[in-house]
């Protein structure tokens, strides 16, 4: 039987022993020291095991990392809706054999690439209130009253956070979409175009459904960006105004810069958590949706 | 004979030699070669500015190195360092906004991360007030060369005042109707840079004074943990009037999303009349923008304040202890505190008037007006340093107060949670510090 195998099974060992290394096994050691007092003192006085210390701290204390989690989850929630449908309707139209799409696909990729320190300078810059790009541009369109305090506004500024998370998130989902749909038989839609089936029962009956795979990869790579978001956040609003964007990492960020690290590490064992609830519940429906096609 | 001559000529040869290759250990020992080296300075936005530039330049032809200036944007730079600092990836050199207690609380163990310069005859280049932010435990570490004009009080456009008859204010209702007045004019009364998130908080730090006058000993209270910013009646004041302004639209349509960039130009526009701004700020103005306009300076008067913000420290450069440069640090520290650099860096500060340094060869260059508000202060009213250098831990959450202060003014915290919100960072540092007091 392993006489079969095309590759044999040592070949596993280096790239286990990277990963056990340099991802579960510090993993495993930060979940261990959100159960201490690690701090920045501890050079000097040691670390000690403090039990659920830092875990009760987050939950009940008046700095709301409650808030944090909060807005992590609404923003994996909503950036993956504002990204998802809008890139799978733009794969949909450039697959179609739209004139010029190989260019299109190119301008719709190229803000993945950019760096976030880059995309922030520049957003920051363009929605600043009082001289930014986008309200002057209302202001000579003599439409004042879509003028907003894009990023100081509380009731705005995610709406913007999110805006410019999508922009540059799109084309790299839309990608993903491009190659499963590329992977669909042409005879499959001409078949249903013979039984009729107009653009939205083709959409339903075929492309979705053969469309899974890609569905799936979008939403756990979406949703686990989701859950640890910081740069787009750090780099627009540093958790502002006041504390309205903070998320989980910007807080883990803040606890770590200020010395307290068994904080920090508790912080993000409670993302670290939630993320693998959620990915391992995504993968088992999807991946059993996909089985029963 | 010849054999004779053959040998003096061999012993001569080999002493010259010897000799030679004595001069040239004794040259290496005196100018050590650096030549290759890179120097790297992590800094955050304002501290160097352009200032050090043309000092830079000389160093790196003197010693033929390169140096990497690092200039982080002032709301990420206190996380970064600190994470540099945590991780053993810090820059040769690194800055902090030092104080008598923050090497403590803001570096931890400066014997593991910092170099230490003791005995290094720069020491003396600085005041003696300056060093008890550069010394831990008797051993210096940081040098500080910073201005001693007057810090973060109140700059308003003079002429702008007379030409509408507007008189300066000294209490807190003769401000509230000034505001008023001149927002009815539609110039903003007092720019205030929420977005750069560190400057409007020093309108409640700077008037530290009227906080300890209001209740004698507050400082030392707050430094022994017997006292708390929560439930200050005089603090709760003060940021309830800081609210007052913004709800009324004084500090601007979007304080909170503006940043200081264009407040020169504001100010050379005549598009808002006060800002809270270091007095050499004038020069800028005038430089940058050939307005003819007069400026002055007043005291802030938020909280009835008649204080004078004295506050001997400011950012501090460090020598990073894991630097694989130490002799290029010293030397760098050594280069730029010689009075041709002192010069330099004086000289190419568009917000500096003046050096608070002991060497009577720097020229200094004092605004008239700077003088004729230091004159009109009594002396017993600059006896209190400002609230954040005064008390410990508290100048080390100067960004998550002013979240907190832009929390409140957009209805989402109340001012006690504010004041709380500090006592319990205080705690959490002192705690971490291992200061009994808070046992």
């Amino acid at each position: 039987m392993n006489k079969k195998k095309i590759y044999p099974q040592w070949f596993l060992i280096a790239p286990l022993a990277l990963y056990i290394i340099f991802f579960l096994l510090p993993s495993f050691m930060g979940v261990g020291y959100s159960f201490t007092d690690w701090n920045s003192r501890s050079v000097l006085k040691g670390t000690h095991f403090v039990g659920l210390q830092n875990y009760i701290e987050i939950f009940t204390s008046e700095k709301n990392y409650l808030d944090g989690i909060g807005h992590t989850l609404m923003f994996t929630i909503v950036s993956n809706i504002v990204k998802i449908i809008p890139a799978l309707m733009i794969a949909i139209i450039l697959q179609e054999g739209l004139r010029g799409q190989g260019f299109y696909r190119t301008v719709m990729y190229l803000p993945s690439i950019l760096p976030f320190v880059i995309i922030g300078l520049i957003f920051k810059s363009i929605l600043n209130y009082n001289n930014g790009l986008l309200n002057m541009i209302f202001e000579m369109l003599h439409m004042d009253f879509l003028k907003q305090k894009w990023l100081s506004d509380l009731n705005v500024v995610w709406k913007s956070i999110i805006g410019v998370d999508a922009w540059r998130g799109i084309g790299y989902v839309m990608t993903i979409f491009l190659a499963g749909l590329n992977t669909i038989p042409k005879s499959y839609y001409e078949a249903a175009q013979i039984d009729g089936a107009n653009f939205w029962q083709r959409l339903r009956y075929v492309t979705l459904p053969m469309l899974t795979g890609s569905i799936m990869i979008n939403l756990v790579f979406g949703i686990t960006y989701g859950l640890k978001v910081f740069d787009i956040v750090y780099v627009l609003t540093n958790g502002g105004p006041g504390h309205a964007t903070e998320v989980m990492t910007t807080y883990a960020f803040q606890l770590y810069s200020k010395g307290q690290y068994g904080m920090s590490t508790a912080l993000n064992s409670i993302l670290l958590l939630i993320t693998a609830v959620v990915g391992v519940f995504i993968v088992r429906t999807l991946g059993k949706q996909e089985v029963q096609q | 004979m010849k054999r004779r001559a053959l040998s003096m000529m061999l012993a001569a040869a080999m002493v010259a030699s010897m000799t030679a290759g004595m001069a040239m250990t004794v040259s290496a020992e005196e100018n050590t070669d650096f030549a290759g080296e890179e120097l790297s300075i992590l800094v955050s936005a304002g501290w160097m500015d352009n200032r050090y530039d043309a000092t830079i330049e000389r160093f790196e032809e003197t010693y033929d190195v390169t140096v990497d200036l690092q200039t982080i944007p002032a709301d990420q730079y206190s996380d970064l360092l600190q994470s540099k600092l945590a991780t053993d990836s810090c820059a040769d050199v690194f800055w902090i906004q030092s104080n008598p207690f923050a090497i403590e609380s803001v570096i931890v163990d400066p014997e593991k991360y910092c170099l230490d310069f003791t005995g290094a005859e720069w020491e003396s280049v600085m005041p003696e007030a300056r060093l008890a932010s550069c010394k831990y435990n008797d051993k210096l570490y940081g040098l500080q060369l910073w201005h001693n004009s007057p810090e973060y009080v109140m700059v308003y456009n003079k002429t702008l005042f007379e030409e509408n008859g507007w008189e300066v204010p000294s209490t807190y209702e003769e401000l509230k109707a000034l505001c008023a007045e001149i927002y009815d004019t539609g110039i903003t009364p007092w720019f205030m840079p929420g977005a750069d998130g560190w400057q409007h908080q020093l309108t409640f730090f700077q008037i530290g004074g009227c906080y300890e006058e209001a209740q004698p000993g507050l400082y030392e209270a707050l430094n022994n943990n017997t006292a708390t910013f929560a439930d200050n009646e005089k603090m709760l004041e003060v940021l309830n009037e800081f609210k007052e302004f913004s709800d009324a639209g004084y500090f601007g349509e979007d304080w909170i999303g503006t940043d200081s960039t264009n407040m020169i130009n504001e100010f050379g526009d005549r598009t808002c009349a006060m800002a809270v701004a270091n007095s050499s700020f004038i020069k800028q103005i005038k430089e940058e923008t050939g307005t003819e306009d007069e400026f002055g300076l007043f005291l802030e008067p938020f909280g009835e304040n008649t204080w004078f913000p004295t506050n001997p420290a400011g950012p501090t450069m460090f020598g990073y202890n894991g630097t694989e440069h130490p002799e290029l640090v010293k030397e760098f520290f050594s280069f730029v505190t010689s009075t041709e650099s002192l010069q330099e860096i004086l000289d190419n500060s568009p917000s500096y008037t003046n050096l608070d340094v002991n060497d009577d060869a720097v020229e200094q260059h004092w605004l008239p007006e700077e003088e004729e508000f230091m004159a009109s202060i009594p002396a017993d009213k600059m006896t209190v340093s400002v609230l954040q250098t005064g008390t410990k831990y508290t100048n080390d959450y100067w960004m998550n107060f002013g979240q907190d202060m832009v929390s409140f003014c957009l209805g989402e915290m109340e001012a006690n949670d504010v004041l709380k919100n500090m006592d319990t960072n205080r705690a959490e540092a002192a705690k971490t510090a291992g200061n009994e007091a808070w046992n």
